[in-house]
């Protein structure tokens, strides 16, 4: 049953028998278990009694229960470290039973078991006798600030009087020092079990979701915020046959959220268990406390979306499965399906299913939402929360407005808009590269709009020949002009179509659309992201394609080479590597960027290279010199002596250099190539040479990550002494 | 990580062999994610060690992680794996500091924060090695602990020992392992 330990040992110390059974345990364990039990000064005398003229044994248990006096905090795992108690690893008894008094409270039966705590009915007697539930945390937070924090909202939740909104009636600690909750009782079912049982078709289901709109309104004119909105927060009641929705823990996630350190990281992960699908970017960001009243309109986007479609924007499992930074990105860069669409991309049986509970047809129901209410949760849904609605109440008077036929304020995005949230996701994709990607983009908005101006001035000297020209001349001239403006605007279409592909994912099509465009430099960005997504998904061919595009519509960025030459270089594909390093070494031969000489110098190299290669490298460094001389320009000065064979001055170059790299990747590669320098020059190195797979060329610089991969093979082809 | 779900799996229905399948593989995960995340992370970061067992954990059985019966196994193995991670890293450095002052950045070298200095984290180590001999299930107790950093409940629930068994254990464990550590320190003075 339990995991073989280390190796064995063979000699046993104090000749002790080994326990022939873990349960049974020694002589010297029971003893020591008895006297531990027993106040210290009657440990000695009951030792004499129980070890009789065993003088060794004696000594051994009194050692012992010496050692145990002297052992505090021995062993202990560092505090911070310690994750929640057992709720991973279930089992773990619940410490309240039935008929428990806590504080007021006579607990009854458990209610049921949320994230962070167990929920019980629970008897109040004083002041008044009522019902209550009662929620004790059970994670290992501590109780102190849980409670002071809730205590520095009680006044705010003493002030909300909704009948959407359970109260929040009071607070305090169990004899165990657990913060408990004391809530209004609500006996209901999830908003979406409602729903789905009662088959509410859409209509229904949005003037329910209103009147939760209504409630979160509520608490966040009293400045309450409720931070973890999901539908086991939000329960249907039914009153007099009339469903009430009525949203709970108001109050609770704040008190219980912990500081957002590394050390509570853990903690935190677990938190999202279960509901991280409702988790909105900014709280997904965790190193920002930086949260408000539209992290709630996030979440009941969130619910809007999954009464609709019966479906989370992303799933909970896979958000889960695919770990925690992974999980961050999705939920701060990536688009969900608007709900039409995803209604649309289920399959059949799912469809027909997913329409039937809400009592429509499948090509009705998708009608149904296309358009108005896509928009309107996708709005609830931006990335950015100035683009949600301000309040929640915004939000449900567009509801309204949808359901009196009125136009709704929510619109779809413009197409600029999408291009630039494409520029922002790329932004943080690439995170090192990002200022570039947003220039590129840039520049190409910025052509578009010539474009569209272009056309613009075109149709006004039309008119004012017009006034002038006879007719036939007009009509003419009027072709001539029409047609010019239309290639102009087709080809931007194209662009922007290949940046709205791409924000969709399709990068296959984006590719398609991108064969109709001529080689003009604002197309560089769009290959560069095309390139990107490939190379991290490791399909370095269809990488190579886009990135050597990208440097031969928009040949002075650097970026573009910076990408492609260590590709080539790991493709092997050696012949084209030589043609684009000559192509590189003639762009930069004059450039008076320094970085973009470091970059270009460097990349240059990755592969062994003629003198004469080396020599230009070093020119276009001299071109950028500086004083005191920039550490990636003697990174890359150090590799070109290598490469010339003048090893000495090499390793003396890199040796200088090393501690001023801040760079992790650059670090790395100075190490690499003054190793090689070293054992060129006969001296003994005994740095072990990183893994493989230490390397990761599917994250954020993996360009830079597979140099470095590539110097590590090169040196560990040198490094043979 | 399927493959160890799939072991995982295989033990639960008493296959013997895979139970030694099991370590290289969450050695080698774990050693890939904490290498992964001091890629990206900021340098001078420190990882928890709980903190990369769970994070495992969690990628591996997703939301069922409560209900997931491999757990026992995962947690045994994940804590000998991280002993292992912790004890070489240990042993690396003490090599190095005697080899002389070569300052070095070895990218091997993750910040995983020890839950102990490193000459107590190796006297530790050898002084369970004893214990292990002595009694297997008690010194894996201690691993659960202070390597892969569980509570006394938590460890409790892996080893499927109650509680209270589990503190009399601990007890007595931590006096053993105290007792023996302060022979060596002193032997080798």
């Amino acid at each position: 049953m339990s995991f073989q330990p280390g190796p064995k040992m063979t000699n046993l110390p104090h000749n002790m028998k080994p326990a022939s059974d873990s349960t049974g345990g020694s002589r010297e364990e029971s003893l020591f278990e008895s006297a531990l039990a027993l106040p210290p000064e009657q440990r000695g005398a009951y030792l004499d009694t129980q070890c009789g003229a065993d003088a060794a044994l004696h000594r051994r248990v009194a050692a012992l229960l010496e050692a145990y006096g002297r052992s505090d905090g021995f062993l202990e795992a560092p505090p911070e470290a310690v994750g929640p108690a057992g709720t991973l690893l279930a089992g773990a008894p619940p410490a309240e039973n039935p008929g428990d008094i806590i504080g007021r409270y006579k607990i009854r039966e458990k209610l049921g078991e949320g994230g962070c705590g167990v929920v019980y009915v629970a008897d109040q007697s004083e002041p008044v006798r009522r019902r209550v539930a009662l929620k004790v945390i059970k994670l290992g937070m501590d109780t102190r600030t849980v409670i002071a924090r809730f205590e520095a909202e009680r006044q705010a939740l003493a002030m909300m009087d909704h009948p959407n909104i359970a109260r929040v009636l009071d607070a305090g600690t169990t004899a165990a020092g657990r913060p408990y909750f004391v809530m209004e009782l609500v006996r209901g079912i999830k908003i979406t079990e409602y729903c789905d049982q009662n088959n509410l078709d859409t209509g229904e289901r949005i003037r329910l979701f209103i009147q939760v709109c209504h409630a979160v309104q509520h608490a966040h004119q009293k400045g309450i915020i409720h931070r973890d909105l999901k539908p086991s927060n939000i329960l249907v009641t039914l009153h007099d046959g009339i469903p009430v929705p009525k949203v709970i823990d108001f109050g609770i996630a704040k008190a219980t959220e912990g500081r957002l350190t590394d050390q509570t990281i853990y903690t935190q992960l677990y938190e999202f268990i279960g509901t991280p699908a409702y988790i909105s970017p900014e709280q997904a960001e965790m190193s920002e406390l930086d949260i408000d009243t539209r992290t709630d309109i996030y979440s009941l986007g969130v619910l809007l979306y999954e009464l609709f479609t019966g479906k989370t924007p992303f799933d909970s499992q896979e958000l889960l499965r695919s770990g925690l930074d992974e999980m961050r990105r999705t939920i701060r860069e990536k688009e969900p399906l608007s709900p039409s669409t995803r209604l649309s991309s289920m399959a059949d049986a799912d469809l027909t299913t997913t329409a039937k509970r809400r009592r429509a047809e499948a090509p009705r129901l998708v009608h149904f939402i296309k358009g108005d209410l896509d928009w309107i949760v996708m709005k609830a849904l931006e990335k950015d929360r100035t683009r949600r609605f301000e309040t929640a109440n915004g939000l449900a008077a567009d509801l309204q407005r949808f359901l009196d036929n009125e136009p709704v304020e929510a619109r779809p995005p413009s197409n600029v808009y999408r291009f630039q949230k494409l520029v922002r996701r790329n932004k943080m994709a690439f995170a090192t590269v990002s200022g570039i990607v947003a220039a590129l983009a840039l520049g190409l908005v910025v052509a578009l709009n010539l474009y569209v101006k272009e056309k613009a001035a075109l149709r006004r000297a039309l008119q004012a020949e017009q006034e002038e020209a006879g007719l036939r001349k007009q009509a003419e001239r009027g072709l001539e002009i029409e047609r010019k403006a239309l290639a102009g605007a087709e080809l931007g279409q194209k662009l922007w179509r290949a940046g709205v592909l791409m924000s969709e994912d399709h990068m296959d099509q984006a590719e398609e659309v991108m064969k109709g465009v001529p080689p003009i430099p604002e197309s560089a960005a769009i290959y560069y992201a095309l390139g990107m997504c490939h190379a991290r998904w490791g399909r370095l061919d269809r990488a190579i394609t886009n990135y050597a595009k990208c440097a031969t519509v928009q040949p002075t960025n650097d970026l573009g080479f910076h990408c492609l030459l260590p590709l080539l270089a790991q493709a092997g594909r050696t012949n084209e590597f030589e043609t684009w390093r000559h192509k590189a070494l003639n762009q930069f031969a004059s450039t008076t960027e320094p970085e973009a000489a470091e970059r270009m110098a460097l990349d240059c190299l990755i592969l062994a290279a003629p003198d004469d290669v080396a020599q230009r490298a070093v020119k276009i460094l001299d071109n950028t010199a500086a004083t005191p001389p920039r550490p990636l320009a003697e990174l890359a000065r150090g590799l070109a002596e290598y490469r010339q064979g003048k090893f000495a001055p090499a390793a003396a170059r890199l040796e200088r250099t090393a501690n001023f790299l801040t760079n992790t990747n650059a670090a790395m590669q100075a190490r690499l190539i003054l190793a090689m320098a070293r054992s060129k020059l006969g001296m003994a190195d005994n740095t072990p040479l990183p893994d493989d797979d230490q390397f990761s060329l599917t994250g954020g610089a993996w360009n830079e990550q597979m140099t470095s991969l590539l110097f590590t093979r090169e040196a560990r082809g040198v490094t043979v002494k | 990580m399927n493959e160890v779900t799939q072991l995982l799996q295989a033990i639960e229905k008493g296959d013997a062999t895979s139970a030694d399948e099991l370590l290289p593989l969450v050695y080698e995960e774990l050693r890939k994610l904490a290498a992964s995340k001091m890629a990206r992370e900021a340098p001078g970061q420190t990882l928890q060690p709980t903190a990369l067992v769970h994070e495992a954990w969690l990628r591996l059985a997703g939301a069922d992680a409560p209900h997931f019966n491999g757990r026992a196994h995962f947690f045994g193995a994940a804590a000998e794996a991280m002993r292992r991670i912790l004890i070489d890293r240990a042993r690396r450095k003490a090599a190095r500091r005697h080899g002389g002052g070569q300052q070095r950045v070895d990218i091997d070298e993750m910040e995983i924060a020890a839950p102990a200095r490193d000459n107590e984290l190796l006297a530790v180590n050898d002084a369970l090695d004893k214990f292990a001999a002595l009694d297997a299930r008690k010194a894996e107790l201690v691993k659960l602990r202070f390597f892969a950093g569980l509570t006394l409940e938590q460890a409790a629930g892996v080893l499927g020992v109650s509680e209270p068994t589990a503190k009399r254990w601990w007890a007595y464990a931590r006096a053993w392992l105290f007792e023996e550590c302060k022979t060596s320190v002193s032997a080798q003075r």
